[in-house]
């Protein structure tokens, strides 16, 4: 019943962040899966590779992904699209990594576009292109937003709540069954 | 609970920006804010979220006739150029009055740089190439001024100074001046004042969404605190 109630707090950590991160652009849910092992209950986290919605947001070089696909950026790769034209022209996101196309850092001027293609046009000219696998698109002037649905993961904590009162009322009837096993069945009169 | 608790601190600062917008949803020239997010992880395990930005969005305000004698606005992207006691500063906030020593200042008292009106000026008009002339008894139309724009290398970077108002700093890059009105530049507008970009309506919603999302982080502290006294007091049943 241990592994239970460990696997009841896992679900509950991996909800609590997803809610946490309801407001996270590029954020992608996790998903808990709970297994039934040799070792008991265990739970994995994988991400779920949905769709967020796109939200305008009125800057030119707010970038989102339709589709599959992640922006390089330094030697990472992530979603989340909010990139900001520094002083020196690099586009860089709010860590301050820059935004690499097919040739390296893209360093653009202040009127540069990018297509829904991922070609990077500066002054009428393609400069780079954003790598993109098949069939994505890119919007620039908007953001993906979390892909997470505040309802779900408040029902995930409560189930994981109740799932680990479950547990432990299980556990104290085996803890019951237990100690009459040992201080009554084995009493000699 | 580390996680959800670090979710409800998010929803406070997305409040406090959105607020902030709304607050400021009726001055002219204002820019809102937008507050960016990212998750934070230690391997596989999520630590909840932080914020990693907050931006003003320079998108162009619908301009507006306002009627008032002294008001410009700024089609197209560039910054007034203002200043008080010797400091500069930028705003897109075009609302003017004309002082008693002829300078055109804004009610925080910033001037407009560069524009001096003649005491014996009886009308200002401001054309859209940013040549200020005025109306005088001796003769109409005589040019005074011509009116420069600021533009930065990476307008995000500037500091903020108050709610309409900017600072040049190193993020920004120093300022460029330029001449509006040229093709394809920002032109000025006269008698006009350039609305907030704040949408009230989806402000309103964006609190409703952040409000909500603040309940729900609260109720997985809620539940993770109850584990926590579910486990202390599994000795007693």
């Amino acid at each position: 019943m241990g592994s239970a109630m460990r696997a009841a707090r896992a679900q509950l950590e991996v909800a609590t962040h997803n809610l946490a991160n309801v407001a996270s652009d590029g954020y992608r849910r996790a998903a808990a899966r709970v297994a039934l092992t040799a070792r008991g209950l265990t739970v994995s986290a994988r991400t779920v590779a949905d769709q967020g919605g796109i939200r305008q947001t009125g800057r030119p070089f707010d970038l989102a992904l339709l589709g599959e696909g992640a922006f390089r950026v330094g030697d990472e790769v992530m979603r989340g699209g909010a990139f900001t034209r520094d002083r020196d022209g690099w586009l860089v996101d709010d860590r301050g990594r820059r935004l690499r196309g097919a040739c390296g850092p893209l360093r653009v001027s202040a009127e540069a576009r990018i297509a829904p293609d991922g070609t990077v046009h500066d002054h009428g000219r393609i400069v780079d292109r954003l790598p993109l696998p098949r069939g994505t698109r890119i919007q620039a002037g908007a953001l993906e937003s979390s892909t997470v649905n505040a309802v779900d993961e408040t029902l995930a904590i409560l189930t994981a709540q109740r799932a680990f009162e479950t547990a432990q009322k299980t556990l104290v009837a085996i803890d019951a069954t237990r100690q009459k096993a040992v201080n009554d069945v084995v009493r000699l009169k | 609970m580390f996680a959800a608790a670090s979710g409800m601190a998010a929803q406070q600062t997305q409040l406090e920006v959105i607020a902030d917008n709304l607050a400021n949803a009726d001055v002219a020239g204002f820019k809102e804010a937008a507050a960016t997010f990212a998750d934070v992880r230690a391997g596989s395990l999520g630590l909840g979220t932080a914020q990693v930005g907050k931006h003003p969005v320079f998108a162009q305000g619908k301009l507006m006739k306002s009627g008032g004698p002294f008001d410009v606005a700024i089609d197209g992207p560039g910054f007034f150029v203002v200043e008080r006691g010797g400091e500069r500063a930028y705003t897109r906030n075009g609302e003017f009055a004309r002082d008693a020593d002829g300078a055109l200042r804004n009610a925080q008292g910033w001037a407009l740089h560069g524009v001096q009106i003649p005491s014996d000026a009886l009308a200002v008009h401001v054309a859209s190439d940013g040549r200020v002339s005025v109306d005088t008894p001796a003769g109409k139309d005589r040019a005074i001024a011509q009116l420069r724009l600021a533009s930065f290398a990476s307008a995000e970077g500037l500091r903020p100074l108050g709610a309409t108002l900017f600072g040049a700093s190193d993020a920004s890059g120093s300022p460029r001046l330029f001449t509006p009105g040229a093709h394809g530049a920002p032109s000025i507008a006269f008698g006009m004042l350039e609305r907030s970009n704040v949408s009230i309506v989806e402000s309103m919603m964006q609190i409703l969404g952040a409000q909500r999302a603040y309940e729900a982080n609260a109720k997985g502290v809620q539940a993770a605190d109850e584990m926590l006294r579910i486990a202390n007091n599994l000795q007693r049943g």
